[in-house]
C-alpha cells in the first residue's frame, strides 16, 4: 500500500457523520430512475406510461450509444414519465408490485470469467444496464467500450464527505468485490484501489480485502475523489483517459454477472444537522421523502454537500447518488454579520475565531455574502486539490480563451466544488469551470 | 422586529423598480447590507459556502489599520506641538491630531463614495467594499497639513483613473490609493514634499520639520549620527515619533498591522517577507559599496526599514491582492523587487527622497507579467490534458 500525498482540501471537521449501524428500509410504493444525475445523457425513452415493466426492463437508453441502457430496478407499472424544462427527461416513475419479477440475464461464473472474451462481458453489462458504472476521464462520461483504459481507479469512498462508509458497502460482499476485481483485470493492466486512511481499521476486519487496496489517501474531502487520485498518479498524457468506478457499482456488476439478476438494493446515508443516523439499505430509485423521513421545510435537500444536486423531496434518488443531506437554512440577516467574531462560523480561512476551535462544525446552505468581482486573493488556488488556479481559468474562460484554460489544466478539474466554497467574492467558480469543461467536451463529441 | 430593519423595509420601495430614488439603489443596497448581512440560499453546487466574504475581508484590513491610524492621529498632535515648541499631554495631542486627520478621512470617504456610487449607479452593479480600504489607506499616506481640496482631488484621481476607468474593483492595474497619492505627489510637490510641516508654516500653526529620508549628513559626519542629531534615532523611527505622512511613521504599528494581516491570511505573507528581504539585501549591498557615508547609502538595513513609509507600503499597499500578482512565486519576486527598488530610488535618485510609492506602482505594472511568466512555467510542468 502506498500513500498518496495530498495537501489541499477541505479540512474543517464536520458534525453529523453517519454511524456504522445499518437499517433495511421496506420497499416503497413507487420507485424511479432519474435522469437528473446522469451527466451528458441524451435519453431516448423505451417505455410508455402504463407499460408493465419487470425488474431489469430497459426504461431509456442514451441516444449517443443505444446500447447504454438504464433499466428498471423494480417490477410494476410505469406510472409517470416526468419532464423538466425544454422537455428534458427528469424521471420515469414506477408503481411497484408486491413481488419482483426479474428478467434473467446470462450469468458468468468466476471459473469462466478469465476465458470470457472482453466484448462478451461488455455486451452483458450493457444489456444488464450496468455498463454506465464505468466512467471515463476527463469528463466522467460513460466509458467508451472500444477504449483500453491505461488505469481503472476504484474508489471505496463516495463523492461526498457523508457518503456511505466502505465497510458497510463491502460487508457480506467480499466475494462480489473479488469477482469485480477479477473482471477489472480483463479491462486494464493497472487497477488502483484507494481508501481513506481512517477507513483502514474497519476494513481490516473484513477478511481478504486489504490486499486489494493499492493506495491510501488522506482523510479530508476530496482526497479520495478518483479525479484527485488520477491527478496525483498520472505520469503521461495517455493516462488522462483512465476510467473510474465506485466500489458499490463494482459489487453490483458482480451480482449481475453471478446471479443474472439486476441488483436492486443500494446503501444510502441520510444526514441532518447534528444528527447521527445509521446507513440505510434501500431499493434503488427510492423516493427521497421515504429516505429522509420527516424534514423541516426550510432546509435544502441535496445529494452531496459539495458536488451533488439540489433535490426536491418529491423526486427519487439517482443511480449515481448515495447520500442525502438536509442542510439547514439560516435565513436571518444578521446585524453587522460581517464583523462579528464568529465563534460558530465554520471557515477554511483564518478570519473567524472559529478557526481556533477544533470541534466539529455544522454548515448551512447560505451563501454568506454577495457576489463581487474577483480580487485575485488566491483562496481558490490554496484549496484546489488538483493544483488548478481556478481564478485564472475563470478569467480565461470569460474571455473565451479555451486554449489558455485548457493549458492551465481545466480538464483536470474534478468538480469538487471547493473553489466556489471558499471564494470570498462568492463567484460561482465551479459552475463556470464545469460549464467550460462541458462545452469543450460537447464540441469535441 | 428590529426598528432599523423596519426602516429599511419601509424605504425599500423608493429605491427599487420604479421608485423615485431608483437611481440610488446601489447606495441603499450598500447601507442595508452594511447593517444586515445578506445570506440567501445557494442555488448551485456546492450548496455550502464559507463564511468569509469580501465585506469581512476588507473590514479586517480596516482593523489592521487601526493601530496605524490611532498612532498617526496622536503623532500628528505631538509633531504639531513640537513644531510650536510645546509638549502636549496625551489627550490634547490626540485631539489636536484628530483635528488634522479626521477631516482628511471624512473628505476622502465622502468624495470616494460619491464616485463609487456614481459609477455603480451608471453601471448598475453593487458598491464594492474595496473603497472602504482605499478610503482609509489614502489619507494615511498624506501629510497631515495637506489642504482638503487636494485630498478631494487626489482621491478622485485615485478612484476614477486608478480604478473605475479599468472597469472597477478587480480590474485595476494600479493600487487606487497609491495612484491618488502619486497624482498629488507630482502635481503639488510643495504640500507633498519630505518637509511636511514646512508646508503648513504660513497657514496653520507655523510648524516645520523634515522627514528622516531628506536628511543629508554634513561633511565628515556619518548619516546615522546626523540622523540622531536631528531627532531621528533608531528608536524614534521605530516607534514613530517623527514627522512624516500620517500613517507611515510608526514602524511598530505597521508591524502590528502586518502581523495581524498575515495571521488572518488576508494579506499574503510572501509579499511582505519578500519585500523586507529585498530591502535588507539591497541595503546591505549598497552599504558595502565604498563611499557615500554621508548619505542614506550608508544607513544600513535597520534605518532603511524604520525610516520612511516602506513598512506601511509593503504591508498595506503592496498586499492589495488586485494589483499584486496572483501566483506565489510571483508574489515573492514582486515583494523582493519592491524592496530592491525602494532602496535604489532612495539612494540613487536625488529627485525622490522616498521610493516605496514609486516602487510599488512600478511593480504593480509588472505584476501581470510576473504572473504570465510563472503561469507559463507552471503550465510546462503540468501533464497536458486537452
Amino acid at each position: 500500500m502506498e500513500h498518496i500525498y495530498i495537501q489541499k482540501g477541505f479540512k474543517t471537521p464536520l458534525a453529523g457523520m453517519p454511524d456504522f449501524s445499518i437499517i433495511q428500509l421496506p420497499d416503497p410504493g413507487t420507485i424511479a430512475v432519474s435522469a437528473m444525475d446522469i451527466p451528458y445523457i441524451r435519453p431516448k425513452l423505451l417505455v410508455k406510461e402504463n407499460d408493465l415493466v419487470k425488474t431489469g426492463t430497459p426504461l431509456f437508453c442514451d441516444k449517443r450509444n443505444k446500447y447504454i441502457r438504464y433499466v428498471s430496478p423494480g417490477t410494476g407499472i410505469v406510472k409517470h414519465i416526468l419532464f423538466g424544462k425544454r422537455r428534458r427527461l427528469r424521471e420515469v416513475v414506477i408503481q411497484l408490485d408486491k413481488i419482483d419479477d426479474f428478467i434473467q440475464f446470462e450469468t458468468v461464473p468466476l471459473q469462466i470469467l478469465d476465458s470470457t472474451p472482453k466484448s462478451e462481458l461488455i455486451r452483458l453489462l450493457q444489456k444488464g444496464g450496468l455498463w454506465q458504472c464505468f466512467r471515463q476521464f476527463p469528463s466522467k462520461d460513460t466509458a467508451n467500450e472500444n477504449h483500453e483504459p491505461p488505469m481503472i481507479i476504484v474508489s471505496l469512498n463516495g463523492n461526498d464527505l457523508y457518503s456511505p462508509h466502505p465497510q458497510v458497502i463491502l460487508k457480506n460482499n467480499i466475494q462480489n468485490f473479488e469477482f469485480g476485481m477479477a473482471l477489472l483485470n480483463q479491462f486494464s493492466n493497472r487497477i488502483i484501489v484507494t481508501s481513506r486512511k481512517s477507513s483502514l481499521d474497519e476494513l481490516d476486519k473484513l477478511n481478504g480485502l486489504t490486499h486489494h487496496i493499492t493506495h491510501i489517501v488522506p482523510d479530508f474531502f476530496p482526497a479520495w475523489d478518483p479525479g484527485v487520485v488520477l491527478h496525483k498518479l498520472k505520469t503521461c498524457q495517455e493516462e488522462n483517459r483512465s476510467w473510474c468506478i465506485s466500489a458499490e457499482h463494482l459489487i453490483w456488476i458482480a451480482k449481475l454477472l453471478l446471479t443474472g439478476k439486476y441488483p436492486i438494493k443500494k446503501v444510502v446515508t441520510v444526514t441532518r444537522s447534528n444528527d447521527k443516523k445509521p446507513h440505510i439499505i434501500a431499493r434503488q430509485g427510492s423516493p427521497i421523502k421515504d429516505l429522509m423521513g420527516g424534514r423541516d421545510d426550510k432546509s435544502l435537500v441535496t445529494t452531496g454537500y459539495f458536488n451533488g444536486r439540489s433535490a426536491q423531496t418529491t423526486s427519487h434518488i439517482g443511480f449515481f447518488e448515495t447520500t442525502l443531506n438536509s442542510i439547514k437554512d439560516n435565513q436571518e440577516e444578521e446585524m453587522f454579520g460581517f464583523i462579528r467574531p464568529g465563534f460558530n462560523k465554520p471557515t477554511v480561512s483564518k478570519s473567524f475565531l472559529s478557526c481556533l476551535i477544533r470541534e466539529p462544525k455544522e454548515l448551512d446552505c447560505n451563501i454568506h455574502g454577495e457576489e463581487r468581482a474577483c480580487i485575485n486573493c488566491g483562496y481558490c488556488t490554496k484549496i484546489c486539490p488538483v493544483d488548478l488556479m481556478p481564478n485564472f481559468i475563470m478569467k480565461a474562460l470569460s474571455s473565451d480563451d479555451i486554449e489558455d484554460a485548457l493549458s492551465f489544466g481545466l480538464l483536470d478539474c474534478c468538480k469538487c466544488g471547493l473553489c466556489s466554497y471558499t471564494c470570498p467574492s462568492k463567484i460561482e467558480l465551479t459552475k463556470i469551470l464545469t460549464h467550460g469543461m462541458n462545452t469543450h467536451y460537447k464540441d469535441k463529441e | 422586529m428590529n426598528p432599523l430593519r423596519k426602516l429599511f423595509d419601509i424605504s425599500e420601495k423608493h429605491f427599487t423598480g420604479s421608485g423615485n430614488l431608483a437611481l440610488l439603489a446601489p447606495l441603499f443596497d450598500a447601507t442595508k447590507t452594511f447593517f444586515f448581512f445578506p445570506s440567501p440560499k445557494n442555488k448551485h453546487a456546492p450548496f455550502v459556502r464559507d463564511n468569509l466574504d469580501l465585506k469581512r475581508y476588507m473590514s479586517l484590513v480596516i482593523i489592521s489599520l487601526l493601530p496605524v491610524l490611532l498612532f498617526g492621529i496622536y503623532n500628528t498632535g505631538v509633531q504639531a506641538g513640537l513644531a510650536k515648541g510645546e509638549m502636549y499631554p496625551f489627550i490634547q495631542a490626540f485631539l489636536i491630531g484628530a483635528r488634522y486627520v479626521v477631516p482628511i478621512i471624512i473628505v476622502t470617504y465622502a468624495v470616494g463614495f460619491f464616485w463609487e456610487i456614481l459609477f455603480a449607479s451608471i453601471r448598475k452593479h453593487k458598491i464594492s467594499e474595496g473603497l472602504l480600504v482605499t478610503g482609509l489607506l489614502f489619507p494615511l499616506t498624506l501629510p497631515a497639513t495637506i489642504p482638503l481640496w487636494q485630498v478631494a482631488l487626489g482621491i478622485s484621481f485615485g478612484v476614477v483613473i486608478g480604478k473605475e476607468v479599468f472597469g472597477g474593483t478587480g480590474r485595476n492595474i494600479l493600487n487606487p490609493a497609491l495612484t491618488g497619492r502619486a497624482f498629488l505627489f507630482f502635481s503639488y510637490p510643495v504640500s507633498m514634499s519630505g518637509d511636511v510641516w514646512i508646508a503648513a508654516k504660513n497657514t496653520v500653526d507655523g510648524v516645520s520639520g523634515a522627514t528622516a529620508l531628506s536628511i543629508m549628513a554634513p561633511e565628515g559626519e556619518t548619516i546615522t549620527t546626523a540622523l540622531g542629531d536631528s531627532g531621528f534615532t533608531l528608536s524614534n523611527l521605530f516607534l514613530g515619533f517623527v514627522p512624516g505622512s500620517i500613517g507611515e511613521t510608526s514602524t511598530l504599528c505597521c508591524l502590528i498591522g502586518a502581523i495581524f494581516l498575515i495571521i488572518t491570511r488576508i494579506a499574503n505573507y510572501r509579499i511582505i517577507m519578500g519585500g523586507i528581504l529585498g530591502l535588507i539585501f539591497t541595503s546591505i549591498i549598497v552599504y558595502l559599496i565604498p563611499g557615500g557615508s554621508d548619505s542614506w547609502i550608508n544607513a544600513g538595513p535597520l534605518y532603511h526599514l524604520c525610516a520612511g513609509g516602506f513598512l506601511f507600503g509593503i504591508s498595506f499597499m503592496a498586499t492589495d491582492p488586485v494589483s499584486a500578482p496572483g501566483t506565489n512565486p510571483g508574489r515573492w519576486i514582486f515583494g523582493f523587487l519592491i524592496g530592491f527598488l525602494t532602496i535604489i530610488i532612495r539612494v540613487a535618485n536625488p529627485a525622490f527622497v522616498e521610493g516605496v510609492m514609486l516602487a510599488i506602482l512600478f511593480m504593480n505594472v509588472f505584476a501581470p507579467l510576473l504572473d504570465h511568466v510563472v503561469l507559463k512555467h507552471a503550465v510546462s510542468k503540468r501533464i497536458p490534458n486537452a
